[in-house]
Formats: C-alpha cells, structure tokens, sequence
C-alpha cells in the first residue's frame, strides 16, 4: 500500500504543480480573491452612508427631539443627520424624492414607500417617549420616576419562520452556490486534464508504471487541492472581517457552517471527481470534452436545481428530506438543508455515508472505464463498450 | 547456440482479440538477456498489440509471460522500461524534470532520479536542453527524451514500440547504440519496427509475426544464411553459360549480359558454382547476396510470395 500511495502522490504532485504553475490558475484565483474582497469591503464602503438617516423639519428640529433622537439612534448603531426644509410641502418633497429618509412636521411624520427602515418607528417612539415624559413630569412624577419609566424596553423580538434561523439559511444557499460553481469547475478542469492526458498518449506510459487508480486518484487529489484552496482564498477576506472588525453581521454559527461546506465539498467533489474523469476518458479529442461529460454536467445540475427549488423553500418537507439524502444532490442539497436547521443527525449520516460509498462506488467504475478507454484512439469511445468489453 | 531455457523473458501462447477480431493467435518466443531483440512484421500484425500486453497495459485472453522462469507480475512491469508506439510527454514539462519525474515514478530517489536523467540526456546528447520546455523541442529530440524516460531507471527488461520510426539515419545509428550498450550490459531488450530492412544489422535476434502469428525466429545471421534463398552474383565473359548444366539445382533468376543472377539451394556451396564459372571464362565480377528480412518475411508469411524480384526488396515490407 505503502508504494500506491508513493506513486499516487508523485501524480498528484507533478498534478498541482503545473496547476500552480499555470497561467488560468493564477487568473482566476486572483479573480476570486478580487471578487471576495470586494464582497466584503464594498458594503462597508457604500454601506458607511446608508446607515445615516435623514430627518427633514420645517426650521430646526426642536431641541430636545434632536438630543432623544441621537441617542436612540446611537444605541442602535446608527447615525442621524438632520436638514431642513422652509415648509411642509418641501419636507413632502424631500421625503419623496428620498433626500430625506423621514420628515417630522407638527404630529405629522412622513416616510417614504419603499425604505427607512426602522428609522421612522425609532422617531414615532421618540416622539411618543418625549410627550409622555412631559405628560408625567406634569402630573407631578419625579424625574428618577421619569426615567425608570423610560427605562422601560419592548420585549426581544424572534422572526419565526419555515426557517430556524433567516441569517443562516442565507449562508446555507451562499454555501450551496458555491460548492455547484467549485464542483462545476474542478469537475472540468479534471475532465480537461485526463482527456488532455489521454490525447497527448502521456497515460500510455503512465498505465505501464502505474496502476489506472493511481493515476485517476492522483489527478483528482491535486485538481481538489488547488480547488479547495481557491475556496479557502474566497473564504479568507470574509474569515478576516468577521475576526478583525466583527462589522460584517455574520451569525454566529457561519463558522461551523463553512466548515461543514468544506467536508461536503471533499464527499460531492469525490463523488463527481470521478464520474467527470471517466466520461472524458472516453474522449479522442480535447475538443470533445465538453460534449463527453454532459451527462455528468446534466446531473450536476439538476442536483443543484432540486436542492434550490424544492429545499430552499421547505427544508422540512418530504421531498427535501429524500433530496438531500440522494447522493447525486445530497453534496449541495445538504448544507442547505443543514443551515436551515431541520435535520435530524441520522439523516446527515446517512447521507455522508451514501454520498461516500457512491463516491466510492463511482472511483471504482470510472477507474475501469478510464484503463479501457485510454488505450482507444482515433475515434470516441461509447460509454457501454467501456464498460463492457472485456 | 543455446536459446533455450528459462533465462530472459519467455513469451508463451500468447493471444489477444478486440471483440470479434483476433489481434494476436498463441505467440510464443523468447528474448534472451544481452541479445538485442527485433519484433518484426508489417504493420497491423500485432506487435503493438504484443507488447501493450507484455507491459500489462493489455490483459491476455490466454497465455503467459514469463521472466527469468517465474510468471511475470504487475510489480515486475513497473520496473520495466517502455517506449509506447504513441509517445507521450507532459509538453509544458522542462525536459530535465520530466526524465527526472519517470525515474521516480519508477521508485528512484529523487537525487539518484536526477543524477541518472542527467547521465542519460548526456549519453542522449540533450544535456544543454534540460532546462527547455518540452514541446519547445524537435520531434527527433523529443523522441530521444521519450527513450530517456524509458530507460532512465535503467530497467532489466525494456520494450520498445517501433523506436526508429520518423528518424534520420544518423539518429537511427545513435539509438541503436544506445540500445546495443543496453543489451550488452546484460538487460533485456525487444523492440519493434515495421521497416524490416532498416533493422536489419542492428538486431541479433528476430521474432517475425504476421497476422498475429509468429511466422520466422532466431538469429538474423543464421536466418539469412541457411535460409535457401541466397543468391549469386555473376559477370562472366564470355557471356555463354553451358557449365551452369552441371548444376541442375541452381536456378536462374535473370540473365543479362553484364550479370547472371542465381539461386543456389541449401545443398550447393556458393564457391563451387564460382569455380566451374571461373574455368569457363574470366569472372569480372561476383557477388553472394543473402535475403533481405523483407524477403524472409515475405517467403515466410506466404509461401507463394515471389521473393526471387530483386525489386521487391524495400517497398513492400514498409
């Protein structure tokens, strides 16, 4: 065994070093880390003036509306600008053609149709604290009675949905999306590599040394190698920010979800690995890769569509329950399902399990459909023949 | 000479069918250590059929090989050095790294792996091109660097798939010398071609197959000679020919004025025909012309072909 692994990995090393080697791969792992930085900083760039709301008055806004306002808006992690307006057909205006995120004229807050937020609830309560604390000091309370009143805080609001939790049900479709488009590319670039091999008559000679499994496994290992370390690099700006500045409003539990992504990307990268090595096999061209793996692509696909239409909306139901346990979509299906929050262990083992032995499964066939199949040149061979011929 | 026993690699029964057709019909033959070996035949006869299955790319239907006596196993192969018909080369490879990268697929340590590629691409005349990217190389380097990751962990067995194809005579010459150094060393070392005549003093021993049979076998020397188609060449003067009566076997091929051209069976010694030429006039010339392994082939793959046109010689085998 000792000695299959020797060989395994001496593919696998010459395998990554011509990827990192490779022009394509230097392009597109900046592109990602661009693409990721940006995801994170951008935001914060754009999003430092939409947390600055506007409040429009006729004249300046009465004193102690002003020092109330800001200091609610300062407890909730907001800014408060203020402008004025000379009457309250202007405030109308401003509010309208959204200069202004509220106007405040007399007992009459305007707000805007599409946006503010909670800004207008945050100036309605604060209006309503001020006239009651008013009303009180009149009636003859104190002002330590005033305050203790104030002091008093609505109850914690929890969003209750077909979700457990909104902020991680997002990270799971975020984390599903990228496990397709990682799969998808380390999938072809697998598929380019072995029908690549197989064209330039390298695998000849690499069957005459090594075993076919040696050669597949070893390819598969280097290709989701520099794939997984294109994840961690888009990762990596977005595990910084929630470390360094804790700004990005990621919940809490991200971090055991992305891990999670990554053992599901190693179970559904070994499981199409294979599958997108040993349809290009059956190859005579390069040119022809593309049309060879269809099948795989198709399935590819349609796992990743089952797990955005049926889990997506209802991750409780029947369906998404026997989706995300079938090991064709179970690889993007899962996490989904996981990071909504509704899956029993059983069921997570069960699927890990499947998708493995499938996974399994397919390294075998498609180590034998590669032996046949690269030793057939001069025209494409059909996938039965591979699979039959002695 | 003793060829046989159980020394070298024993090739026995071997057969071969894609589907219905049948590639390779119960081979048998031996190469023997130290005596360079040529699988000759025309193309499609099923040499690279052979040795796919010799080096285990291809699985036998039946028969076995053996090496040194013992049966052949997967992890023997490995230790194997073959050059595959297709060659194959990682292009964007440097051409020393990629030598270098053979020899430690082949178990070397990586210092011994570069120690040894850089002795090869010496001997290959490639040393000033280690550093170059592969596919910037010319198709007859690029061969040489082939061979040098075939032979780079220098195997006990080597098998080489048509090794001479596309090259000019001056690498032919260079090749052969480098695969006659092998086998010298004692390693054993077969190769095929499908240019019978360019192979011709190059191989000590030959198998000949045709039609996924073993058609003619053994030393090239001994096959030539014995095989009853040697020819003699003759310019007497004056040109009358009244003592060939006293040779009632010996046939003549042609018979023109400035030469006479004759088949002399295996009973009749070249010289006393010469002799009986000479006391009936002045020899100006003469000549004993062995067969060609073109011809060999062709007595030997059809017993009808007419081997006797002299101009059959190099066209027909190619």
């Amino acid at each position: 065994m000792g000695t299959w692994w020797q060989g395994t990995w001496l593919v696998a090393e010459r395998a990554l070093l011509e990827n990192v080697r490779s022009r394509t791969v230097k392009v597109v792992t900046g592109v990602l880390l661009l693409l990721s930085v940006a995801a994170v900083t951008l935001p914060q760039v754009i999003g430092g003036g939409s947390t600055t709301y506007k409040l429009a008055t006729v004249g300046t806004a009465p004193a102690g509306v002003k020092a109330a306002l800001t200091a609610a808006a300062k407890s909730a992690e907001l800014k408060v600008a203020y402008t004025t307006r000379a009457d309250k057909a202007s405030v109308r205006r401003a509010v309208r053609d959204g200069d202004a995120t509220a106007g405040l004229v007399g007992t009459t807050l305007y707000t805007a149709t599409d946006a503010g937020g909670t800004f207008p609830v945050l100036v309605a309560q604060t209006l309503v604290s001020q006239e009651a604390s008013r009303r009180l000091s009149a009636a003859g309370l104190s002002p330590r009675q005033v305050a203790d009143i104030q002091a008093i805080r609505p109850p914690r609001q929890v969003t209750v949905g077909r979700v457990d939790d909104a902020g991680r049900a997002g990270i799971g479709f975020a984390v599903g999306v990228v496990l397709y488009l990682a799969i998808t590319f380390a999938g072809t670039a697998i598929a380019t590599t072995v029908a690549t091999e197989k064209s330039t008559r390298i695998s000849e000679v690499l069957l005459a040394v090594l075993r076919p499994s040696q050669v597949l496994v070893g390819t598969v290992l280097a290709i989701g190698t520099v794939a997984l370390a294109q994840l961690v690099v888009l990762a990596a700006p977005l595990a910084v920010a929630v470390r360094v500045t804790d700004a990005i409003g990621l919940p809490a539990v991200a971090g055991g979800d992305i891990a999670f992504a990554v053992a599901w990307f190693g179970l559904g990268f070994v499981l199409y690995a294979f599958a997108y090595a040993a349809t290009a096999s059956l190859v005579d061209k390069v040119t022809e890769v593309n049309s060879a793996i269809m099948p795989v692509t198709v399935a590819l696909v349609l796992g990743y569509l089952l797990a955005v239409a049926v889990v997506m909306p209802d991750p409780g139901s029947g369906w998404s329950t026997a989706v995300s346990i079938f090991p064709l979509s179970a690889p993007l299906a899962m996490p989904i399902r996981w990071a909504a929050g509704t899956v029993p262990v059983y069921q997570l083992l069960v699927a890990m399990a499947l998708t493995a032995a499938t996974g399994g499964l397919l390294a075998w066939l498609g180590s034998s459909i590669y032996q046949r199949a690269l030793l057939v040149t001069g025209r494409r061979v059909k996938l039965r023949d591979a699979i039959t011929r002695p | 000479m003793a060829r046989v026993g159980t020394m070298g690699l024993q090739i026995d029964g071997v057969a071969h069918s894609f589907g219905d057709r049948m590639a390779l019909d119960g081979v048998s033959f031996q190469v023997v250590p130290g005596v360079l070996t040529g699988l000759l035949g025309p193309n499609g006869a099923g040499k690279t059929t052979l040795l796919r299955v010799l080096l285990g790319v291809l699985r036998a239907d039946r028969g076995e090989i053996r090496f040194g006596g013992r049966r052949v196993t997967a992890a023997d192969r490995r230790g194997w050095g073959y050059l595959p018909q297709e060659r194959g080369l990682y292009s964007a490879m440097r051409a020393g790294d990629q030598v270098v990268y053979f020899g430690r697929l082949h178990g070397l340590a990586p210092r011994e792996a570069t120690r040894r590629a850089r002795l090869l691409l010496e001997e290959l005349g490639l040393a000033a091109r280690w550093g170059e990217r592969t596919d910037k190389l010319s198709g007859g380097m690029q061969q040489r660097l082939q061979l040098a990751t075939a032979l780079v962990h220098d195997p006990e067995v080597a098998v080489l798939d048509e090794p001479f194809n596309g090259l000019d005579p001056v690498a032919v010459a260079s090749l052969s010398e480098t695969l006659r150094r092998r086998s010298r060393d004692g390693r054993t070392v077969l190769f095929s071609s499908h240019q019978l005549d360019l192979v011709q003093d190059l191989c000590e021993d030959i198998v000949m197959v045709d039609r996924g049979r073993v058609v003619l076998e053994g030393s090239v020397g001994r096959l030539r000679a014995s095989s009853g188609r040697r020819q003699l060449r003759l310019h007497v003067q004056p040109p009358h020919r009244d003592w060939l009566r006293a040779f009632p076997d010996v046939t003549v091929v042609s018979d023109e004025a400035d030469e006479l051209r004759l088949t002399l069976p295996l009973g009749t010694d070249p010289l006393v025909v010469l002799d009986a030429a000479r006391t009936a006039g002045r020899v100006v010339d003469f000549g004993l012309d062995l067969p060609t392994l073109s011809q060999l082939f062709l007595n030997a793959a059809d017993p009808d072909a007419d081997i006797n046109d002299p101009g059959a010689n190099e066209s027909r085998a190619s």
